[in-house]
């Protein structure tokens, strides 16, 4: 798996984010960094105690990061997420939540297949 | 060439009709004599036929009694016995009258009945002579004549001598009745005549004794000379024993007479017939056949004058029918010749001021303030010039025929923005207070001839302007409706008001005549070539749709125009805004309405009010109850307290971010300071169609805003070297990225975890260290607001150096409140290496 192939199996934007990053190094460096952005556990976390200030900025921050290396799927679920908890917890975020999950758990495996293809 | 034509018919006419007349006299004419021709030979062969048979039948009853005699004489011969007796008693039961012998010498013996003597004694006596019966005239003592019949005999008279022939005496009358020749009711009559004319046996009326002095009498006195032509002619053929044949004309009448000679006689038989008769018959045919020529006559006469009266009419109707094309194509020469003059005028009017303008401006090369002014009038006549040779060539286009549409795939939004930002100058110009409705929108995407289109209401729209006053007011509303031909099409309807000067009736029926213009005592200064109108209405022809005026001198004028479109698919489901609350502030309910429902469409909640102070009232009961409205719309021009008044109030209320709309038809540019000054945010131009509030809003979602062109590319050499900038990012990953794209600038770039790390760095650091802050927004312990509010309430020197947000924040709200802590601009996430140059470039010195 090539990393454009990483980025068509994530529905990445290959094209944008090459344009951006002008680099196929730089992007696969960042897109190797991005399975250790702690962002997603401090979102975990945060949820977990209810500290919804701290899961808004977690969520924030994984939308900024996704913008960043264009991932588009997991950046629009993770926006709705943060627009959802930017005035607190509200019960539709359960079902955000749960999206945002299942957007990265698939993200992530597939940068992982593509790093031990490496 | 009328009079003309007429006359040759006319002349024509009377020829045929005198030929028609000729040929049939002719004919009628050549038949009836023809008729007496035929009529005078058939009337011959019968004449003669019938003359024959009666002397035929004559001489058959003479000869019998000639046989009868000769019986007598073969029974009782001469020298029988008892002879004189005998020869009585024969004749007596035969029913002779008398009988006798006869000596030549002429005495006579009778043997019984009276004494009887020949009248011409030399013929008969020549006769018997010779051996042959002969029957003559003779009278009795009493001078009654008598049919004396001879036969030649030799008996033996009493006085001794010896007789020659034996007679016998018949009456005449007997004859006459054995001849039947008397009859009253037989058209035709006979008589019996000697040589000299003297009548044997006459019949008919005959009174005289001869015959000859008869024909003589018949005739009319002055017609004697024919008579005794007619005499003489029967008088040779009696002489040489010929028969004898002639038509008498008689005092108006035709007789036919034939005279044949009677054997065994001296006499001669006349038949006359009465011609009259047969040629009554005849000429009664004849006369049917004049009237049956005469009515075919008259019929073909008639049919004759009807061909050529129908054919005339019809000339007649040709020849207008040139003339009316005649007088038509003059009176096209005669609008073009005034065209082209009014065109020389108007060309020429335009030109001199290029040609002007150009010599004052080579006079005054060096004084650019001079030139410019000459450019700027030489560009406003020749797009004047240029606007009517565009006229002239669309209307010889028209009148050649060559003008088609181009149909294509029009947003009725765009024609209208287009439109409103053409005129606006002018309308402004000449103060006019301009108004853009539309309401009742199905669909704004049309197939339609755009520039045509355009073309048509920027001719009623600058129509519109140039007949209306300073001050006065101008309308064009677009509404639709469904349209008869179908669910694929809409009904448009265009109406383009004003209350200007308006027209005058007589106007009204020719303003769409190519090169109508109105009379010069009202309109003074004409523009344009009188040919907008006709085009126009050609225009709106050819798209199948109608155009009508209403116009009142000195109250207005009012055009409508109505188009039938094709619908054009087009897929709208991208136009959805996020769910806001919007209220709408104007004073048209119509507007209000129309806006609502295009607002709804695009997923927006609306509500509307129609004047300023209601909205201050209820934008701020909505504030009290938290349920703040996203975006207010605002008409600038309310009765009242006009948009940027009612903008003023709101904000002075209460201290909101909710961006407040003018929605404006004019250009804004004027108002533009006082408004912001005011509050209002920005700006919305009429009409307010869906898509333009969907792209007026739009630009509120943040997100969206970032989509903006880059004014300013990388690869502009910007010199950043050295610069130190602090970058405040509390995710490792952005951090990092930021840094990989920012180093391409040669900034030197440090990194603050949070914004109170962010605040001490830029605390400790010597004055003017810092050349920006690149700051990020969402950061634990303190935000990125938080810093800059903080980094600005410093008392350092370079304080105000240039903060940027950069954020994954999409919604306007946080641009707002960037700003508003103080940071100079904000750059949405994902970092792109042109707009942080670009910003940096912006507000570092």
């Amino acid at each position: 798996m090539n990393l454009q192939e990483c980025y068509t199996a994530i529905e990445g934007d290959y094209d944008d984010v090459i344009n951006r990053l002008r680099s196929e190094r730089l992007v696969q460096k960042f897109i190797l960094k991005f399975l250790d952005d702690g962002s997603y556990d401090l979102l975990l976390k945060s949820l977990e105690e209810e500290n919804y200030e701290d899961a808004f900025r977690a969520s924030h921050t994984i939308k900024g990061v996704c913008q960043n290396l264009s991932l588009p799927k997991l950046m629009d679920s993770s926006a709705k997420l943060t627009e959802v908890l930017r005035s607190g917890w509200k019960p539709e975020a359960a079902e955000l939540v749960e999206q945002v999950k299942r957007d990265y758990e698939q993200t992530v495996s597939v940068i992982r297949k593509f790093q031990e293809g490496l | 060439m009328k009079s003309q034509t007429t006359k040759f018919l006319k002349v024509n006419l009377t020829i045929l009709l005198i030929l028609c007349i000729v040929i049939f006299s002719f004919l009628a004419f050549f038949m009836t004599t023809k008729n007496s021709e035929t009529i005078s030979k058939i009337g011959n062969l019968y004449m003669t036929g019938m003359s024959e048979r009666i002397a035929m039948h004559f001489e058959t009853i003479v000869n019998y009694q000639i046989s009868l005699v000769e019986d007598i004489v073969t029974a009782f011969p001469p020298g029988s016995e008892d002879q004189r007796y005998q020869l009585s008693y024969a004749a007596q039961a035969r029913g002779f009258k008398s009988l006798g012998f006869y000596s030549l010498n002429g005495t006579f013996d009778i043997l019984y009945g009276e004494n009887i003597s020949v009248i011409d004694p030399e013929p008969f006596s020549q006769s018997i002579s010779e051996g042959n019966a002969k029957i003559a005239v003779g009278s009795d003592d009493n001078g009654n004549h008598l049919a004396l019949i001879g036969i030649p005999a030799n008996y033996q008279m009493s006085n001794g001598e010896t007789g020659s022939a034996l007679v016998a005496a018949i009456s005449i009358e007997y004859l006459e009745q054995l001849l039947a020749l008397d009859e009253d009711d037989s058209i035709i009559y006979s008589h019996v005549i000697r040589k000299d004319g003297t009548f044997v046996i006459r019949s008919g009326g005959a009174f005289r004794e001869n015959y000859f002095s008869r024909m003589k009498n018949l005739f009319d006195e002055s017609e004697q000379d024919k008579a005794e032509k007619y005499i003489a002619e029967l008088r040779k053929a009696i002489e040489n024993g010929d028969n004898y044949s002639a038509i008498l004309p008689l005092k108006g009448d035709f007789r036919h007479l034939y005279c044949v000679k009677l054997h065994s006689s001296e006499w001669y038989m006349i038949t006359v017939m009465p011609y009259g008769t047969l040629d009554e018959i005849i000429s009664g045919l004849s006369s049917q056949w004049i009237v049956m020529v005469l009515g075919s006559c008259i019929i073909i006469l008639t049919a004759l004058i009807l061909i050529f009266i129908r054919y005339f009419k019809l000339n007649q109707q040709q020849l207008h029918m040139v003339e009316e094309a005649r007088e038509e194509a003059i009176h096209a020469n005669k609008a073009k010749s005034e065209f082209l003059s009014n065109m020389s005028h108007d060309i020429r009017t335009p030109m001199n001021a290029i040609v002007g303008m150009t010599a004052i401006a080579s006079a005054n090369i060096n004084n650019p303030q001079q030139v410019t002014n000459c450019l700027k009038k030489i560009t406003l006549s020749s797009k004047h010039l240029l606007g009517l040779i565009n006229d002239v060539l669309d209307m010889s286009k028209i009148e050649s025929g060559k003008m088609t549409l181009n149909i294509d795939h029009v947003s009725l939004q765009e024609v209208m923005d287009s439109i409103v930002s053409i005129v606006q100058p002018q309308m402004k110009a000449k103060d006019h207070k301009f108004n853009v409705i539309i309401y009742d929108i199905i669909t704004e995407n049309v197939y339609c001839d755009s520039v045509r289109l355009n073309q048509v209401l920027l001719n009623l729209l600058s129509n519109a302007i140039k007949f209306t006053p300073k001050g006065g007011s101008i309308q064009i509303s677009l509404h639709q409706h469904e349209s008869p031909l179908g669910d694929d099409y809409v009904q448009v309807h265009l109406h383009v008001k004003d209350n200007g000067i308006g027209m005058s009736e007589e106007f009204q029926a020719q303003v769409f005549e190519s090169f109508a213009r109105e009379d010069r005592t009202r309109v003074h200064r004409t523009e344009g070539t009188g040919l907008g109108m006709a085009i126009t209405k050609y225009i709106v022809d050819t798209m199948n749709g109608t155009i009508e005026i209403n116009s009142e001198q000195g109250k207005g004028t009012e055009v409508h125009i109505t188009l039938d479109m094709e619908k054009a698919t087009i897929d709208e489901v991208d136009m959805i805004l996020p769910n806001w609350n919007v209220l709408v502030v104007d004073d048209d309910v119509q507007l209000c309405e129309s806006t609502i429902s295009s607002l709804e469409a695009i997923g927006i909640n609306a509500d509307w009010t129609l004047s300023g102070e209601e909205a201050v009232k209820i934008v701020y009961e909505q504030h009290q109850k938290h349920n703040d409205y996203h975006i207010i719309l605002m008409d600038w021009k309310l009765p009242g307290m006009n948009g940027i008044e009612t903008s003023r109030e709101i904000r002075k209320l209460f201290q909101s971010d909710t961006p407040i709309l003018l929605i404006s038809a004019y250009d804004w540019s004027e108002i533009e300071e006082e408004a912001r000054e005011a509050g209002v945010s920005g700006f919305i131009s009429k009409p307010l169609f869906k898509s333009t509030l969907f792209y007026g809003l739009k630009q509120y979602v943040a997100h969206e805003s970032t989509k903006e062109p880059i004014v300013n590319p990388a690869n502009k050499p910007i010199d950043f070297r050295g610069k130190n900038v602090l970058v405040a990012e509390d995710n490792d990953l952005n951090w990092e990225i930021a840094e990989e794209l920012l180093s391409e600038l040669d900034l030197k770039l440090e990194r603050a975890e949070n914004g109170e790390m962010c605040l001490d760095m830029f605390k400790k650091s010597e004055i003017g260290y810092y050349a920006a802050i690149l700051m990020d927004i969402r950061m634990p312990i303190m935000t990125g607001y938080e810093a800059a509010e903080a980094i600005r309430a410093l008392d350092r020197e370079d304080k105000d150096l240039p903060i940027i947000a950069m954020t994954a924040d999409a919604f306007s709200e946080d641009i707002q409140k960037c700003l508003k802590c103080g940071m100079n601009a904000h750059i949405a996430k994902p970092i792109d290496v042109r707009d942080v140059a670009r910003q940096l470039e912006k507000y570092m010195k």
